[in-house]
C-alpha cells in the first residue's frame, strides 16, 4: 500500500502532526495474547462477589431477574450487535423493525401515542422530558417528588442547569409517602411551573394513589410520569390519567445488571409533542414497490440536521437494549409479565410480614400499597451497620436511600428493599432472623 | 454483483399470534382499584421458537461489521473482538448490582480504576470518568463542567459562547445549546480551522472552543498548538471531541495538543460494539482546571482497596444512573490489554494507511476537495455525478447492492454532495481493493441503475419523505391507519 502511495514509510503519513505536538511512549505496557487477556481480566472480575453468591434484596431502578437464554441468543446475533444506527434504511430493516416493535411495546404499556427508539437510562430520559416540557410550556420551575432517588434528582438538576431552570421537590406525607397535592396546586397557581414529574412506584417503592389526580391540578402544565415497565403490566397506563410524557428504566427487561450499565431509557409522549421529542424515532413507510419498510424519521428534530436548535443531542442511544427489551417481553408475554409482577409482590409481602414487629425497624416504613419493593426505616443504628450484618450472612439487604455526598442534607436511615425472583420464603426468614439478632444487639452492626 | 440479502416476508409479531383477551391476569390484592390496569395492553403470546425465528430472520435483514465492511466516516466501525463479548458475559461482570456493598465489588471498581488510568495516559489528561453513556453525553457533561467552572470564576454571565468549526459533528452545537451556551461557527479554510477567523471570533465571551482533531474532513489540524494559544489567550477552554481519536493513538494526544477536556467513544476507538445504535460508552478526561468538576463518584484506590469517592465538592454531581456502561468498560479494557503500547500505535498507523490508500484509489473516481494527506477518514464530493442526474444518495444505495455499507453521506456539509469514508485498521488490503472496485463500478454505472438501487436488499428504495409526512410510529398507528383513522402528529 505504501508503494501505491509512493511512500517509503508510514511515518510520512504523520508529517502533518507538528513535532511539538508529538508524544513519546504512553507507558501502558506491551500487548498480550488472548489467553493472557482472559486470565488477567478474570483475575480482576474474580474479586467481585456477584449476585448469585448472595440472597439479594437489591432492586431500585436496576432489576435483577432471570433472563431466558433466548434473549442473549438473539442479542448475540452479530448482524445486530456489530451494526450501527440504521442510517441506510434499506440495509438495516432488521434493527429498524426491532426498534419499531420496541416503540410499539412502550406505547402499549404507557397508553401514549408514540415512543422514541430509546435513551441512555431512566434518569436521562427524565432529564430529556424536563427539557421537552420547557419547550412547550413557560416557567422556571420543574417539580419532582422529594422521594425521587437522589441520583435522579442530581441528573435532573444537571439537565435543568443549562437553561438556568430549577428542580424543586414536592414534599410527601410522612405517613404514606404520598405527594402533597396541595403543594403542587399552590406551585402551579403561581404560574411559574413548566412541568411536574411523578414516579410510580415512587422512590420508596410504594404506590401513590394521588398520582391519577395530578393532571386535573396541572391543567396545561405537562405531566411526566416515570414508570417501571413491569409494574405497568398490572397498573393503569399513565396515558389513561393524563400523562403527557412517560419515561422509565427498561434494563429489567432483558439486560443483566452489569454493575449499572448499559441501561435503557424509555420515552413516550402524546402525539401533539411528536416534533418536540428527543432522540431517534423509527417510522413505517413503503419502498418504491409499495412493500412495507421502516426508516428513521422526523429527523428534522435531530442534531445532525438541526444542530444547535435540535430537540436533543442524542446520536448513539441504546438500540441493543431495546432489542433485549422487546425479545424479553415477547418471550414472557403479557400474562407472564403480570404473573411475574404478582409473584414479586407476594414475595415482598412475605418479607414485610417477616420483618414486621422487629424492634428498631419499621417495615414497611410507609403506610401505602407496594408491589415488589418497599422502604424500611431503622429507628436505631445505621443502615451501614445493618447491611453489614446482613452481608456477613450472605444477604444483600437493600439500597440505602441517603445521598452519600458529604454536605447533603441529613436524612433518615432508610433502605429500599426489593423482592427478586432469586429469593423465596427461606431467604426472607433468614433476613428476618438476622434483623432480629441485630435488634437484640441494640442495633449494632 | 452477486450479493443478495435475505428477504423474508416476515409477518409482524402482532400477526404471529393473537393477543390474549387480557381479562385473566392475576390480580394483586395490594393494588388499589384506582391504580389497577383497565387499559388494554396488546402484546402477543408467542412460543420461544416463534420469537427466536422472528428475530433471527430480522437479523438476516441487517448489515453488520461481521457480514460486511462498514465504512461510515466518523463512526470507526472496526471489528469487535469476540473475546470481549465472552468476558463481558462473565458473572463477575454481568451479575453485579451497582449498589452492592463496596467490599463485594472490588473487581468492578478495580477494572474501572485501571481503565481510567490507562485512558489518562492515552489522552494525556490526568483525570478520567467513565460515567457518560455515549459520546454526545460526554460532550454535554464536559460543557456542564465548563459551566460550573465559569460559575466559580464568576464568569457565567459573560462567557456565554461556545465556538466550533463549521465541520463539527452536529452533536457539538446540540450539546452546547443544551448546556446553556450560544454557539458560533468558525469557517474553515481548505477544510481546516481558519486561524485568522478564530482570532477574530474569540473574545471575553468565549467559554469554550470544541474541536475534533483530526477533523471530520479527515484532516489533521496542524495549527493545533496555535489554536490552543488563541483560545487560552482569550480565557476560553479547549474541548476535544474524541470521535476521531483512532487516527492519532500513540502519535499525539489531547493533553499534548493543549486541550483542557475531552470525551472519547469506547465504541469507536476501543472496539466495543455499536449495537445497532448503542449502547455506547463515553469517557470524560479532564486537565487540572476541570478535573474537580468531573461527575461523582470517582473510583479511588486507598491501600489495596478501591472505593467510591463522593467527596468532590465542586463536582457537577451525576449525569447518569450508576457508574457508566460497565459492560463496555470490560470490553474496552480487553481491547487495550490485547493491544498494549505498540498495538495501539499500530491501530492509528494502519487506520491512516488504509485511509490514504483507499482515498488515492477512490480519488480517481470522484474529486477530493482538500489536501490529499488525510488521517483515518477522507471526504469525496459526489457533485460531478449531478451532470448525469445522479446524486450521492444514489451512489450510496448502489454501493449497498455490492454487499458493502455506504459511507457517511451529506456530511460534512461544507462539501457539496459529500461522502465521508472510514475504513478502520481491521480491514485488510483485499477488502480495500474490493471496496475500491465496487465503488468504481457503482460510480460508472448507468443513471437508471443508480436510481433504481438498491435491488439486492430486503426492500427497495425506502420512501423517507412519506415516513416523515405521514408518521406511523407504532402498531397503534398502523392499526389506526388500517381502520382509516390515521393520526398525524
Amino acid at each position: 500500500m505504501l508503494e501505491a502511495l509512493g511512500l517509503a514509510s508510514v511515518d510520512e503519513l504523520f508529517r502533518d502532526i507538528p513535532k511539538k505536538a508529538r508524544i513519546g511512549r504512553l507507558g501502558i505496557g506491551a500487548g498480550r495474547e488472548e489467553p493472557e487477556v482472559v486470565r488477567e481480566i478474570d483475575k480482576i472480575l474474580d474479586r467481585n462477589r456477584p449476585l448469585p453468591r448472595f440472597a439479594s434484596f437489591l432492586g431500585g431502578r436496576i432489576g435483577v431477574r432471570y433472563l431466558p437464554a433466548a434473549v442473549d441468543a438473539i442479542v448475540s446475533r452479530s448482524e445486530f450487535y456489530t451494526a450501527y444506527t440504521p442510517y441506510q434504511a434499506e440495509a438495516s430493516q432488521g434493527i429498524l423493525r426491532v426498534l419499531f416493535e420496541f416503540q410499539s411495546l412502550w406505547v402499549e404499556l404507557t397508553g401514549m401515542d408514540l415512543a422514541n427508539a430509546s435513551l441512555y437510562d431512566g434518569a436521562t430520559a427524565a432529564g430529556e422530558a424536563l427539557l421537552l416540557c420547557r419547550r412547550v410550556h413557560e416557567g422556571r420551575r420543574f417539580l419532582v417528588p422529594a422521594s425521587l432517588p437522589w441520583e435522579e434528582r442530581s441528573v435532573l438538576a444537571n439537565y435543568a442547569s443549562g437553561p438556568g431552570l430549577t428542580v424543586e421537590e414536592i414534599p410527601y406525607d410522612p405517613k404514606t409517602g404520598r405527594l402533597d397535592l396541595e403543594f403542587v396546586r399552590t406551585a402551579v397557581a403561581a404560574r411559574d411551573v413548566f412541568g411536574v414529574l411523578a414516579d410510580i412506584p415512587n422512590g420508596f417503592g410504594h404506590l401513590d394513589e394521588g398520582i391519577p389526580e395530578l393532571k386535573a391540578i396541572l391543567g396545561e402544565v405537562p405531566l411526566v410520569v416515570s414508570a417501571d415497565p413491569l409494574s405497568l403490566s398490572v397498573l393503569e397506563a399513565p396515558g389513561a390519567y393524563g400523562a403527557d410524557v412517560v419515561v422509565g428504566e427498561g434494563q429489567g427487561f432483558g439486560t443483566s445488571p452489569s454493575f449499572g450499565g448499559p441501561l435503557l431509557g424509555l420515552f413516550a409522549c402524546r402525539k401533539e409533542l411528536a416534533r418536540q421529542a428527543p432522540g431517534r424515532i423509527v417510522g413505517a413507510t413503503v419502498d418504491v414497490e409499495g412493500r412495507r419498510a421502516y426508516t428513521l424519521t422526523l429527523q428534522t428534530r435531530e442534531q445532525h440536521i438541526r444542530r444547535s436548535r435540535a430537540m436533543s443531542n442524542i446520536c448513539t442511544n441504546e438500540s441493543l437494549m431495546a432489542l433485549a427489551f422487546v425479545v424479553y417481553a415477547s418471550l414472557v408475554g403479557p400474562r407472564g409479565l403480570a404473573a411475574l409482577q404478582s409473584s414479586l409482590a407476594e414475595k415482598a409481602r412475605t418479607l414485610a410480614s417477616a420483618l414486621g414487629g422487629i424492634d428498631g425497624l419499621q417495615a414497611p416504613r410507609f403506610d401505602a400499597p407496594y408491589l415488589g419493593e418497599f422502604t424500611v426505616e431503622l429507628t436505631r443504628g445505621t443502615t451501614a451497620g445493618f447491611l453489614d450484618r446482613l452481608r456477613r450472612r450472605k444477604i444483600l439487604g437493600g439500597i440505602p436511600l441517603a445521598d452519600p455526598r458529604p454536605g447533603a442534607p441529613p436524612s433518615p436511615e432508610r433502605l429500599l428493599v426489593a423482592a427478586t425472583d432469586s429469593v423465596g420464603e427461606t431467604e426472607s426468614q433468614k433476613y428476618a432472623s438476622t434483623a432480629r439478632a441485630w435488634s437484640a444487639a441494640g442495633g449494632k452492626g | 454483483m452477486t450479493f443478495r440479502q435475505a428477504r423474508w416476508d416476515e409477518p409482524d409479531l402482532w400477526d404471529l399470534a393473537a393477543p390474549p383477551a387480557g381479562t385473566d391476569e392475576p390480580s394483586i390484592p395490594s393494588v388499589p382499584e384506582r391504580l389497577r390496569r383497565k387499559s388494554t395492553f396488546l402484546w402477543p403470546e408467542l412460543s420461544e421458537l416463534e420469537v427466536v425465528r422472528h428475530y433471527t430472520r430480522l437479523s438476516q435483514m441487517n448489515f453488520g461489521i461481521d457480514t460486511s465492511a462498514y465504512p461510515l466516516g466518523s463512526c470507526t466501525m472496526k471489528y469487535n473482538p469476540k473475546v470481549s463479548e465472552l468476558l463481558a458475559r462473565r458473572p463477575g461482570a454481568s451479575a453485579v448490582h451497582p449498589y452492592q456493598p463496596e467490599s463485594t465489588v472490588q473487581g468492578s471498581l478495580e477494572l474501572i480504576w485501571r481503565l481510567e488510568r490507562l485512558l489518562a495516559k492515552v489522552t494525556g489528561l490526568p483525570e478520567v470518568s467513565l460515567q457518560p453513556a455515549a459520546g454526545a453525553h460526554g460532550e454535554y457533561a464536559a460543557l456542564l463542567m465548563v459551566r460550573a467552572y465559569l460559575r466559580d470564576l464568576g464568569q457565567t454571565a459573560t462567557r456565554t459562547e461556545v465556538l466550533l468549526p463549521d465541520t463539527a459533528h452536529g452533536t457539538n452545537p446540540a450539546s452546547a445549546s443544551m448546556a446553556g451556551f450560544s454557539t458560533r461557527e468558525i469557517p474553515s479554510a481548505e477544510g481546516c480551522v481558519d486561524l485568522k477567523a478564530l482570532r477574530e471570533a474569540v473574545s471575553e465571551k468565549t467559554a469554550c472552543f470544541m474541536l475534533t482533531n483530526p477533523n471530520t474532513a479527515g484532516l489533521f489540524e496542524s495549527e493545533i498548538l496555535e489554536i490552543a494559544d488563541v483560545v487560552h489567550g482569550a480565557g476560553g477552554m479547549l474541548y476535544y471531541d474524541g470521535a476521531n481519536l483512532n487516527a492519532i493513538l500513540g502519535a499525539t494526544h489531547p493533553g499534548r495538543m493543549g486541550f483542557d477536556v475531552a470525551h472519547l467513544n469506547l465504541h469507536k476507538t476501543f472496539a466495543t460494539p455499536h449495537g445497532g445504535g448503542g449502547p455506547g460508552a463515553g469517557v470524560l478526561a479532564a486537565g487540572e482546571k476541570l478535573a474537580p468538576y468531573l461527575p461523582v463518584p470517582r473510583v479511588v484506590k486507598s491501600g489495596r482497596k478501591f472505593r467510591l469517592d463522593y467527596d468532590r465538592p465542586k463536582s457537577i454531581g451525576k449525569i447518569k444512573t450508576a457508574f457508566g456502561n460497565f459492560g463496555l468498560d470490560v470490553r474496552a479494557y480487553a481491547f487495550a490489554l490485547s493491544h498494549g503500547e505498540e498495538g495501539l500505535k499500530h491501530v492509528a498507523r494502519r487506520a491512516v494507511l488504509n485511509s490514504n490508500y483507499l482515498a488515492a484509489r477512490l480519488g480517481r473516481s470522484l474529486p477530493r476537495p482538500f489536501r490529499t494527506l488525510v488521517k483515518h477518514e477522507f471526504v469525496l464530493s459526489g457533485a460531478p455525478l449531478k451532470e448525469r442526474g445522479v446524486r450521492t444518495l444514489d451512489l450510496a444505495k448502489r454501493l449497498l447492492d455490492e454487499g458493502i455499507h455506504a459511507p457517511t453521506v451529506y456530511f460534512p456539509s461544507l462539501v457539496e454532495e459529500s461522502l465521508m469514508v472510514e475504513m478502520p485498521e481491521t480491514e485488510s488490503k483485499r477488502e480495500l481493493d474490493h471496496y475500491a472496485e465496487a465503488f468504481e463500478r457503482a460510480v460508472n454505472d448507468t443513471p437508471e441503475n443508480l436510481h433504481a438501487a438498491p435491488r439486492s436488499l430486503s426492500v427497495r428504495r425506502v420512501d423517507e419523505v412519506r415516513a416523515a409526512r405521514e408518521p406511523l410510529l407504532s402498531w397503534k398507528d398502523l392499526r389506526a391507519a388500517a381502520s382509516g383513522k390515521a393520526q398525524a402528529p
